[in-house]
């Protein structure tokens, strides 16, 4: 069976696109992934619970499902494989803070309950009713040919059909790239699989 | 207007990230959980830690926030006779 990537998605701090063509920038003060929230006319309030980590996955994966009309129906076959650097740092360092100091220790549970990078994941399969695997790893800097082999290696599983795959960061840089890669035995999807073309997707969106 | 509800409400607000609810959305007699705001289990812990840090009600056993949390005039009437700050 041929793999291909079907759609790519990106979002940073100021801009935010699909396929390469710029879906919604940042105007004024405020936090841009809200302002895209709103934007895209997404009504799912859990999103605000969520760290940024996890807002960043989750708004990628809007972007790339929206108008997917097997969208709430596959997930026995759809899995999800992330990647970043600062694991889940930006959270567990406002968990920190909260009990840094003996007279003012009020661990709070909604940041504690983010101090995991998985749970993007989680929140993705939530939204999505995805069953298939789901996995964050960790990389010292984004590594295409890993990204490549990882997903190669959950498509072994007899049934995943198609995989969410994503570089998603939040603590030195805010940045999430996504891409969803179909296998395929008729038409083509947009790109051929293979880490030349991520990089390229990623370059590509990176440079707007 | 009762001031102590008014500020609860803006308080469980903004810890509980309640983007897209005001005040005046939340009846005082109206169920925080269940069909009220939607709440999940998570956020009664959250609710728990807002007793302690800003009116220094300490809750030992968590099954207190059930009859507690049922609207923000009982956590109030509790507030008023408890509260230690």
């Amino acid at each position: 069976m041929k793999r291909g990537i079907a759609r790519y998605s990106y979002i940073n701090d100021h801009r935010a696109s699909l396929d390469g063509k710029t879906i919604a920038t940042a105007r004024g003060e405020g936090c841009f992934l809200t302002t895209l929230y709103r934007a895209l006319k997404i009504d799912y309030p859990r999103f605000f619970k969520m760290d940024n980590l996890s807002k960043l996955g989750f708004l990628a994966s809007e972007l790339i499902l929206e108008g997917d009309e097997r969208r709430y129906s596959r997930g026995e076959e759809v899995a999800i494989i992330c990647f970043n650097r600062g694991s889940s740092l930006e959270s567990d360092t406002r968990y920190q803070a909260t009990i840094q100091e003996q007279e003012d220790y009020f661990p709070s549970p909604s940041l504690f309950v983010y101090t995991l990078p998985n749970i993007v994941a989680a929140e993705i399969a939530i939204r999505n009713k995805i069953h298939g695997e789901t996995a964050f790893y960790l990389q010292e800097h984004f590594d295409a040919r890993a990204l490549f082999e990882r997903v190669s290696e959950a498509f072994e599983d007899a049934g995943t059909r198609a995989v969410l795959a994503a570089w998603i960061e939040s603590f030195d840089a805010r940045e999430a790239f996504m891409t969803r890669v179909e296998e395929y035995d008729g038409e083509p999807p947009l790109f051929p699989f293979s880490g030349d073309t991520i990089v390229k997707l990623l370059n590509k969106s990176r440079n707007g | 207007m009762d001031e102590l509800i008014v500020n609860l409400k803006k308080e469980i607000i903004e810890v509980l990230n309640l983007e897209e609810v005001k005040p005046e959305d939340i009846a005082d007699d109206a169920p925080l959980f269940g069909e009220g705001l939607g709440l999940d289990s998570i956020d009664a812990l959250e609710l728990i830690v807002l007793m302690e840090k800003n009116y220094g009600i300490k809750l030992t056993d968590p099954s207190q926030g059930r009859e507690l949390f049922k609207s923000t005039r009982v956590m109030a009437d509790y507030i008023r006779e408890n509260r230690k700050k």
